[in-house]
């Protein structure tokens, strides 16, 4: 599963691209999850507002 | 109250918010790739070479050694290979002789434009071939037409006459133009073009034409 | 077009501006046509103008006059809707006027030297005189840095208006998007012997213009031209463009990857670039949605409340949109994602494919949004209440899409042979590339692509001919 690394520098972006779109799907859920809370902290202004 | 509005869906603070977020977040992760990135595409130095430390861009003493494109099974696609040492231009050149050799020939390749015609790394304009690698194309080779057709009897020299000379020595009708470059700028363009095909490019161009004992058709 | 601010119906400083840019824009859209003919007949025809005008030097101006007609056109259309979005008539709008005179003078010295001197020797001076032979951000360093104070004149314009004036969505988008917009060109002003560093952050420059922060802009336009073209809600236009941001830049700054394949960077850029990019058609979707989800609406609402007319007060400029909201898509979205991943990217890197789809991608996302602005632009500046597309709108619309529609066309099949053979077959070599470029399929593409190219020109000129007179035309019709 995890795979060694095959890039000339081992830096830290090189050892999250770990196989298949590891990297890729790291740093997209970081972006994204903060969303959720963006989501639900919005929700409640808006019931606060009501 | 009916017309209260309270899905999150269509509120213009959650879009807003969300919008800033990302770019922010983008933004900073581009910067710190950044980072990461430009410690690793610095350019190497003369002792790196000696002690045949791996740098994705060596240093300009690199045009003293032999250059190769090989196959890679750890990397799974062609590396440059630096090999034993070869005179360039008749001799071996120091750290600075070669760095200012380089200087001048980058500049030489932006002031004549090169990249308007050719691509370099792969950038550029499509109407004349890639340079990427060009001073391993198998052209320039001892068997290649090219030595012969300038009459020089290494490839450094061979292809700086043709810079000199481009319209003189035809290769196709799309002929490179005459330039204008001097003796010394074609100097440094060789020593540019050969610094360049020794920069890890991870693997790009794929299954390059080998001088010799390759299964590519030439 | 040309009697535009005479007739005195724009109302304020702002608006002329404006309608000065998008004249010198126009003229410099012609330009970059022939220069682009001219570099089309050199393919097929080698020995065309050979040591008089190069290809090289063609292609130089062809591309310069492409991203300064384009700048001309997005300046101009920012002063065009800076008044009505601010409500605020706008801050040292003499100063911009003088911005304008100094940018139009550099532009004419720059290209002037471009076109007669054409190279110099491999000095700094060249560098700082002539040009910097660096593909798309060519103008010399004494250009750059009067660029960069022109800019400022005009960010200062926007800002001081925009803090003055109503802070709306669409404005608050635009100013944070004009600053980054202005702050990145700096990366492409400096010189390096690493050509990998080179590379590095001059596609900083060009990646995070044309596919994020003008793709952003572009946004904001059509948000605005739908307010006013179609009197879309304003609360839902800025819902969708804050939405747009969102996947804009989200997907298009760390897309900025697909361009570290093979440059000498990291291998990791691999993965970062392919799904990053993967995702930048998703937002050109969104925008071709919303422009055309928009348009029903609010025709739906009128014919709800009995009305037949339509709700398109400007004919041409909503037809440049929708094929804006559709050629983006077409042209950024499907033909960049054809070669963005890396498996992929490894054999089209550097061949026709990129010119196919920087043709379509440049005139689908930019150039057509642009162009309706400028129709929205002669709109007020004649008074007219409700513009219709005259036959030579249709005609220009027609010719110039279909024209460039044929070229991309001729040029990905160009570029499907050259991958097959000089890259697949041959080895990306010297004598591969040079077999490539001879083989049938290649010849005749380039063939199709000059034919197209000729009626893309004949297209600009209706165009040209229809933007000089439809505003009198249709003012006259109207009393």
């Amino acid at each position: 599963m995890i795979e060694p690394l095959t890039d000339v520098v081992p830096s830290f972006f090189a050892m999250l691209n770990q196989g298949p779109l590891t990297l890729t799907i790291a740093l997209h859920t970081v972006i994204i999850l903060p969303m959720f809370w963006i989501y639900r902290s919005e929700k409640k202004r808006l019931e606060s507002q009501e | 109250m009916a017309n209260k509005n309270l899905s999150v869906w269509t509120s213009i603070p959650f879009w807003r918010r969300s919008a800033a977020w990302v770019t922010g977040f983008a933004s900073i992760l581009l910067i710190w790739l950044t980072f990461d990135t430009l410690g690793q595409i610095t350019m190497g130095t003369d002792d790196d070479l000696k002690n045949g430390v791996t740098k994705r861009v060596p240093a300009a003493t690199v045009i003293n050694y032999k250059i190769g494109y090989e196959m890679s099974t750890k990397r799974g696609h062609e590396v440059p290979t630096i090999g034993e040492k070869e005179p360039f231009f008749g001799k071996e050149w120091s750290a600075d002789d070669a760095a200012d050799l380089l200087h001048l020939g980058k500049l030489t390749s932006q002031t004549k434009n090169c990249m308007n015609c050719h691509t370099l790394l792969g950038n550029g304009a499509y109407y004349a071939p890639d340079l990427t690698k060009a001073w391993i194309d198998p052209a320039w080779s001892k068997t290649g037409p090219m030595m012969a057709m300038t009459g020089k009897s290494t490839k450094e020299e061979a292809i700086a006459e043709f810079l000199q000379h481009p319209s003189t020595y035809p290769t196709h009708a799309r002929m490179m133009p005459e330039l204008g470059i001097t003796a010394d700028e074609a100097k440094g363009l060789v020593a540019f073009l050969k610094h360049m095909s020794s920069i890890d490019t991870n693997g790009f161009p794929r299954n390059f034409g080998k001088e010799e004992g390759s299964t590519n058709a030439h | 077009m040309l009697t535009s601010i005479k007739e005195n119906h724009l109302t304020n400083k702002g608006q002329e501006l404006g309608m000065m840019y998008f004249r010198v824009a126009i003229i410099l859209f012609g330009a970059q046509l022939v220069m682009g003919l001219i570099a089309a007949i050199q393919f097929l025809a080698p020995g065309f103008l050979f040591e008089l005008f190069d290809f090289s030097v063609a292609r130089m101006v062809h591309i310069n006059a492409l991203v300064v007609w384009m700048l001309y056109a997005m300046i101009g259309a920012t002063y065009m809707m800076l008044t009505d979005e601010t409500g605020h008539e706008g801050v040292a709008i003499g100063l911009g006027k003088l911005g304008f005179w100094l940018l139009t003078a550099a532009v004419t010295v720059v290209v002037l030297v471009y076109i007669i001197v054409q190279v110099g020797p491999g000095t700094e001076a060249s560098l700082w005189l002539i040009h910097e032979g660096r593909e798309y951000i060519e103008a010399p360093r004494w250009a750059d840095i009067g660029i960069v104070v022109v800019v400022l004149i005009f960010y200062f314009n926007v800002f001081a208006t925009y803090m003055k004036g109503e802070k709306t969505g669409i404005m608050t988008v635009m100013v944070a998007n004009l600053l980054a917009l202005a702050g990145l060109y700096m990366a492409g002003m400096f010189y390096t012997d690493n050509i990998s560093m080179d590379q590095f952050w001059w596609w900083w420059v060009i990646h995070l213009w044309v596919e994020a922060t003008w793709e952003v802009f572009v946004g904001t336009l059509a948000a605005y031209a739908l307010i006013k073209i179609i009197g879309a809600k304003r609360e839902i236009v800025e819902m969708w463009l804050w939405i747009e941001v969102l996947m804009l830049f989200g997907s298009g700054i760390l897309g900025m990857g697909h361009h570290y394949f093979w440059i000498g960077t990291p291998e990791y850029w691999w993965e970062i670039g392919a799904l990053f990019s993967a995702l930048e058609p998703v937002p050109l979707i969104a925008m071709f949605v919303h422009v055309l989800y928009d348009w029903g609406k609010e025709q739906g609402i009128a014919e709800g409340r009995g009305e037949t007319a339509s709700v398109i007060t400007n004919g041409p400029a909503m037809a440049w949109i929708v094929t804006n909201a559709f050629g983006n898509f077409l042209g950024a979205g499907i033909w960049g994602f054809f070669h963005t991943l890396p498996q992929v990217n490894i054999y089209t890197h550097g061949t026709q494919f990129t010119a196919a789809h920087g043709h379509l991608s440049f005139f689908g996302a930019y150039a057509t949004i642009l162009i309706g602005m400028m129709y929205y632009g002669l709109q007020r500046a004649y008074g007219v209440q409700r513009m219709k597309l005259t036959f030579k709108s249709k005609m220009g619309i027609f010719l110039t899409t279909f024209g460039v529609m044929g070229m991309t066309i001729a040029l990905t099949i160009a570029g499907y042979e050259q991958v097959i053979v000089e890259r697949g077959e041959m080895g990306a070599t010297w004598n591969a590339f040079f077999v490539a470029q001879n083989l049938p399929w290649y010849v005749q593409a380039q063939m199709w692509r000059a034919i197209m190219g000729v009626v893309t020109l004949l297209g600009f000129i209706y165009l040209a001919w229809d933007l000089l007179t439809i505003g009198k035309v249709s003012k006259e019709a109207e009393a």
